[in-house]
């Protein structure tokens, strides 16, 4: 059964495809006049068993991320695809989420290995979270300096003072956080790579609030679904200004239960999304969710109380689109939908 | 809140520096300055949570305060300091202090109790509100592993207080309750050594875990933050109505209590507002319940209000006698008359203040030296340590 949200995304993919103006009746075609239509934003839902294989290699996780970007971007060649969002002076920052169901280590690095396609440099990377106990516990190899990608937490910069994070209070509409110094000294870009998973308060954990990751605070804002507080944090110029793409590893996501690993409820999905607008990536994110989660015979996250509210005050906050309508599916591989 | 002053977190080396040389006279952090390499660390200590309910898929419930938090596997409560560990709730602050000082007591304030007297006052990350004025928030909204710290056992704590003749004491600067397993034992042995123990606390504390701890402590100060609860929604990240329930439950424990007011400019200095709460006071906890108004200063997130005037504090203060509350005072005005306590009867000074100076003359006995009037309040150890020893069995 395909819902009405998801049919009308289905249309949008197919009706960009067709050129469905043309179909459209004369009285309509008279808006052709007016300004064209902001462009969609895309998201790209890659699949495939491989991708849910235990035995992932970053290798093979980042032969699909090429394709995933080359369709994100309309590039024929995959440093192309990246150079849209990373050049060669960006010191990049990809933000992991290790609580609990972690991003896998395989797709996080396959990331930062196909930013060289970008000629973004290997020591100009740093793969991290808040702290490094939980990137080793996750899998993660620390490495705090050398010449390769490094890997370590917000708590390996405590020298600096403040346990490693800013030391001026940052605001963001309801929220009022120190930012690591992650982002603050050593990034000037970000790329969130967010792992698919239910959360008992929010709703969701994707692409978005990843970044509760980068505040020193986050116990403060799980009030409300976590909403507007995941909006303020990524409203702010620290995340907002550096956030070039987000990768949401669904190769094994979770449906219920979480933030916390329950294998019981991870399934093998197969997918990465990804796409530049975070706001887009979480709305069909939650779609993946929902559908699998009405397949297992439980309620929708709204029927279970648990609506992704952030969503709609990062849309106000001009931070992506969460109107369906407005975002584009690019399916490549087994249909996203398909659960 | 007290501020912490010289004892924030960025300049603990150098205060705790000199609590600790104290404390490393009396033995007390000896072996935790040997095994630390003398320095400071952020750090956990790891203890069961006291107050919890199990739920299903390892989650928990969080009992202690309002908030009530249901707090999933590996996650943490709004407090940032009690962490779930597979369904087991476990609080990360038992015993490592961020601040460690010695306080005269009314810098609490505390002005009916044991006045002229010291507090060996402590305090670890974290807290349960998130006030935009928050005059500790740099140790206040972190969590422990953010902050430099010492473990200090609770015996320790009490036998150095002992040791140095303070009689009491302190768990102030961030929000004790969230570190009230180590409060209530670090108070259970005080008690054990004749030390007092007092709570410097905003109130927002459940119901069994309060009356739990009065059985331990000899007084509490609260924070009433305001009157409304659109202040204490918007500006507290909090609600009102626990905090005057813990009121009430102070107020039937007979645990001796003094209530302080920050008088933020336009937030919570309306007139209404202040006689509402000074009635609401007088019929909850008496006349007798020392208040204090106190003045703002721009801090943490709210920085483009001025200091409160005088005039404001002083209205206030008004108000509040003219409903009848009989010991107003003002705070954080150096050498005002309203930091003076007044005999209600002949209006004689009984207790002087300038500053941290204090001159008790004016008490004899817990009296009026000039009338007899009895004055309210806990002005010997042993009355302190009796009126606990009445709660503790029952009374």
């Amino acid at each position: 059964m395909v819902t009405r949200r998801e049919f009308l995304v289905e249309v949008g993919v197919a009706a960009a495809a067709a050129g469905a103006a043309a179909a459209l009746p004369r009285t309509l075609r008279a808006f052709d006049v007016a300004p064209p239509a902001p462009a969609k934003s895309r998201v790209v839902v890659i699949r495939d068993k491989a991708l849910a294989a235990e035995d992932l290699s970053a290798a093979k996780a980042r032969e699909f991320l090429q394709e995933a970007a080359k369709a994100l971007g309309g590039a024929k060649k995959p440093g192309d695809a990246w150079a849209k969002y990373f050049s060669p002076s960006d010191r990049v920052g990809i933000k992991v989420n290790c609580l609990g169901l972690p991003t896998s280590p395989p797709v996080a690095l396959a990331l930062a290995d196909a930013l060289g396609a970008a000629e973004v440099a290997p020591d100009r990377i740093i793969i991290w979270d808040r702290l490094n106990r939980e990137l080793a516990a996750a899998g993660y190899e620390l490495r705090g300096s050398g010449a390769g990608v490094r890997c370590f937490g917000t708590d390996a910069l405590a020298a600096r003072g403040n346990g490693g994070y800013d030391a001026d209070i940052a605001t963001s509409g309801e929220i009022g956080s120190l930012f690591s110094r992650i982002v603050t000294d050593e990034t000037s870009a970000l790329a969130s790579a967010s792992v698919l998973k239910d959360h008992n308060l929010a709703g969701l954990t994707c692409g978005l609030k990843n970044f509760f990751g980068a505040i020193h605070n986050p116990n403060k804002y799980h009030s409300s679904g976590c909403s507007p507080f995941v909006a303020d944090v990524c409203a702010h110029a620290n995340i907002r200004g550096r956030l070039r793409l987000v990768v949401c590893d669904a190769t094994r996501p979770q449906y219920h239960g979480g933030p916390p690993s329950r294998p019981r409820w991870q399934w093998p999905y197969g997918g990465i999304l990804v796409g530049a607008d975070p706001v887009a990536v979480d709305r069909i994110a939650a779609m993946v969710l929902d559908r699998k989660r009405k397949a297992e015979g439980l309620k929708s996250l709204e029927e279970d109380g648990r609506p992704i509210r952030y969503l709609a005050a990062a849309e106000e906050r001009g931070l992506g689109t969460a109107d369906l309508t407005r975002i584009e599916v690019v399916s490549i591989g087994q249909p996203w939908m398909d659960v | 809140m007290e501020a912490t002053q010289s004892q924030s977190r960025r300049e603990f080396l150098k205060v705790a520096g000199a609590g600790a040389c104290a404390l490393c006279a009396a033995g007390v952090l000896a072996r935790a300055a040997a095994a630390q390499d003398d320095e400071p660390q952020p750090q956990v200590a790891m203890r069961d949570a006291m107050w919890f309910d199990a739920l299903p898929d390892k989650a928990v419930r969080c009992t202690l305060c309002p908030r009530e938090c249901v707090v999933a596997d590996l996650e943490r409560g709004y407090c940032g300091v009690r962490e779930n560990h597979g369904g087991a709730y476990k609080t990360l602050v038992y015993g490592n202090l961020c601040s460690l000082n010695t306080d005269p007591i009314e810098k609490k304030p505390l002005f009916h109790y044991l006045p002229g007297t010291a507090a060996l006052s402590v305090a670890t990350a974290g807290c349960n509100m998130e006030c935009r004025f928050c005059q500790n928030w740099e140790i206040s909204q972190f969590r422990p592993e953010q902050v430099k710290s010492r473990i200090v056992a609770p015996a320790a704590l009490a036998g150095a207080a002992r040791e140095r003749q303070v009689p009491t004491l302190a768990y102030t600067y961030s929000e004790p309750v969230v570190f009230y397993e180590y409060m209530h034992d670090a108070a259970a042995a005080a008690r054990a050594q004749g030390v007092g123990s007092v709570m410097i606390s905003n109130g927002y504390i459940r119901e069994p875990a309060l009356r739990k701890l009065c059985e331990q402590l000899t007084a509490v100060k609260v924070d009433l933050k305001a009157f409304t609860e659109k202040f204490y929604r918007e500006v507290c990240a909090a609600e009102l109505a626990p905090v005057l329930k813990t009121l009430e439950v102070l107020a039937d424990v007979g645990i001796h209590t003094e209530v302080v007011v920050l008088i933020i400019p336009t937030l919570n200095d309306a007139v209404d507002e202040t006689r509402d709460m000074a009635r609401w006071l007088l019929k909850t906890m008496g006349p007798d319940v020392p208040v204090h108004f106190s003045r703002f200063h721009p801090i943490y997130r709210i920085k483009n209000l001025p200091p409160t005037p005088l005039a404001t504090l002083e209205r206030a203060r008004k108000e509040a006698m003219d409903a009848g509350l009989r010991y107003v005072y003002i705070g954080n005005v150096p050498f005002h008359e309203g930091e003076h306590t007044y005999c209600p009867s002949c209006k004689k000074v009984v207790i002087q203040r300038v500053g941290y100076r204090i001159d008790s003359s004016g008490l004899k006995d817990g009296k009026c030296a000039a009338c007899s009037t009895p004055i309210p309040g806990v002005w010997t150890q042993q009355q302190a340590l009796a009126q606990r020893a009445r709660r503790g069995s029952g009374g």
